[in-house]
């Protein structure tokens, strides 16, 4: 229960960074720890304590590996989810970089040239 | 056979890739490239689609896995509506931009995130899974994000941060609601949560469609999740105005939403309320906002915004008519949004500007285009002969059966708003009489798609006449009403 408890934390440190901060690059590393927190809760789910990998060897009996292989779909969905991370965080950087050539800043207040 | 559904995909992300490794120097051999790809999804998925609507669903199971454990692919008539409504508007838009993109710089590239937007947009149709459609709705977003950011100036890029940032919210919102679906029912199969969430509890229901709601919502941009919409969709090229507004809006928000609400939250209804009150409020205030817009192209991404209220709207009620409604209120849309976006495209292209203050007797000038852009006013509007007219009217019909009274007026008055600001747009701008008119009218490789998205505007209500509609649109609004996923779970694939 404690490490669901961290996680929420973990995820509303990171919503602080995106909402409350005006500089683009602390978003972004906001928006790292928003998404962290998510891909941590996916394999949470699917952990077990004292768990093995959920390889079937011939030596193992059916229920035992049942009772005690970690589920391994979790872990699959979250390279997915990862890889997303990623393209979102490269594309994020590489226009923070050229916002800075226009503006001539990072803060978010003032890039403001689009109103209504 | 069943695999050929992913074909539509499979022929985007070939052309995305074989347009980056082979003809990237090209702008013309890329351009010729991108619309035959395009042109070949088209005939695909118009092929498909006519197979969905004669003989029932495809299904398909990713990799030749079988149930329970293979990924769910399926194409049925809800899918098919919008897969054939992508492409061919798709093909449209391409045809166009060969010639608006030309000046830009890297047209290659453009063609390049072009397709691998409309693989993803393809994806999000074609997947049974929850976690699939996550996955394809960030192929389709992150493309979308740099097809706005293009032109590199800098209303473009601050645009771009903006619909990126809000766009992250609604994914980390979407994973989370799917990470708890895994959690909580060991499933992502839509089929199989359906069945498994009559078990849960309606707090664990409530928070579940809360976040998923709210994710889609983002990405639909209904009002209060909507700010995001005004800079992307008005500072992107036009061509790609014209698919995110007339498309994208509706796959990756209206579509998915009607698969949660209508199919996954089967076992929670009130959740109908919600949509009835962020569509309301998004006709209402889209409206509003729209009449004081001096950029044509805000004021059409503001209309935007009104008239997936309507669908909303019609979500919300629910029952026969209210699913006839949002879909006939799709088609006519996506028609219309695409051809107004080309249309305003097309000013800008031979005038340079879209602020209504310096564009003065269009009607003159520029005639063809001219008559292209008020056949879209008046589909919008809903004009009696258009599609959009009768979408409206059953909407309204469907609030009044429902006893939602209210919202029925508050149809008519919307729709009365939406008719002033064209008539407006079209006092200002298009009959404003100038001292010398010189004709200068749009290339032909403009008006040609115009042309054929207006008549597509004008003819779109013939879906709704007895003997059409039964084989058409009765079918997708039978998949919204009571869908049963026996297929997917049990049974034979076809």
């Amino acid at each position: 229960m404690i490490l669901y408890i961290l996680i929420a934390l973990m995820f509303f440190i990171g919503l602080y960074g995106m909402i409350a901060k005006k500089n683009i690059i602390k978003i972004i590393i906001g928006m790292n720890i928003v998404g962290y927190a998510s891909n941590l809760l996916f394999v949470l789910l699917g952990y077990k304590w004292d768990g093995i990998a959920p390889i079937l060897t011939e030596d193992m009996s059916f229920a035992y590996f049942l009772e005690k292989a970690v589920d391994p779909l979790p872990q699959a969905l979250v390279l997915t989810s990862i890889v997303i991370d990623l393209a979102f965080v490269a594309f994020l950087a590489a226009l923070a970089i050229r916002l800075f050539e226009k503006y001539g800043t990072f803060d978010i207040d003032k890039i403001r040239r689009l109103k209504g | 056979m069943n695999h050929l559904i992913t074909l539509t995909m499979a022929i985007y992300l070939g052309g995305a890739f074989l347009i980056s490794l082979l003809w990237r120097e090209n702008e013309t051999v890329a351009g010729a490239a991108a619309i035959s790809f395009v042109a070949l999804s088209a005939i695909t998925s118009v092929l498909l689609g006519i197979e969905v609507f004669t003989n029932g669903s495809i299904l398909y199971f990713a990799g030749g896995w079988e149930r329970p454990l293979g990924i769910a692919l399926m194409l049925d008539p809800l899918s098919a509506l919008f897969l054939i409504m992508t492409n061919v508007i798709a093909l449209l838009v391409t045809i166009y931009s060969a010639v608006y993109m030309k000046k830009y710089t890297w047209t290659p590239y453009f063609y390049v995130l072009f397709l691998i937007m409309l693989a993803g947009m393809n994806g999000i149709l074609i997947s049974m899974d929850i976690f699939n459609i996550y996955v394809f709705l960030e192929v389709a977003s992150v493309a979308s994000f740099m097809l706005v950011a293009f032109g590199l100036r800098a209303e473009e890029l601050e645009a771009a941060i903006k619909y990126t940032v809000m766009s992250f919210i609604a994914t980390t919102m979407i994973l989370f609601a799917i990470a708890l679906i895994y959690g909580f029912t060991g499933t992502l199969n839509i089929a199989r949560f359906m069945d498994a969430s009559a078990g849960l509890t309606p707090v664990h229901l409530w928070f579940l469609a809360g976040l998923l709601l709210a994710g889609f919502a983002l990405k639909a941009a209904l009002v209060p999740f909507h700010s995001w919409l005004p800079d992307a969709h008005s500072m992107a090229p036009a061509p790609v105005s014209a698919v995110l507004s007339g498309m994208f809006v509706k796959v990756a928000g209206l579509y998915v939403i009607i698969r949660v609400t209508a199919n996954i939250f089967t076992n929670l209804p009130q959740i109908r309320i919600l949509l009835l009150l962020f569509g309301a409020l998004s006709m209402v205030f889209g409206g509003l906002m729209a009449y004081g817009q001096k950029n044509i192209k805000r004021l059409y991404v503001y209309s935007t915004i009104s008239q997936i209220g309507y669908c909303a709207v019609g979500l919300g009620i629910g029952g026969y008519l209210g699913s006839l409604g949002v879909l006939m209120h799709f088609v006519a849309q996506a028609f219309s949004k695409a051809l107004l976006f080309l249309n305003i495209g097309a000013v800008e292209y031979v005038r340079g500007t879209v602020e209504s203050d310096d564009l003065k007797g269009l009607n003159d000038t520029m005639p063809v285009t001219t008559l292209f852009g008020s056949t879209g006013m008046l589909g919008i509007a809903g004009v009696p002969p258009m599609g959009n007219f009768w979408s409206k009217l059953i909407i309204i019909i469907a609030a009044v059966k429902a006893g939602y009274t209210g919202i029925a007026v508050l149809c008519i008055v919307v729709a009365v708003i939406t008719l002033g600001y064209f008539l407006k747009l079209q006092r200002t701008v298009y009959c404003n009489l100038t001292e010398s008119p010189v004709k200068k009218e749009a290339p032909k490789t403009l008006l040609v798609p115009m042309g054929i998205l207006a008549f597509m505007v004008f003819v779109s209500g013939v879906l709704l006449v007895p003997g059409i509609r039964e084989h058409t649109l009765d079918k997708a609004v039978a998949v919204m009403e009571n869908f049963s996923y026996v297929d997917i779970t049990i049974g034979d694939n076809r």
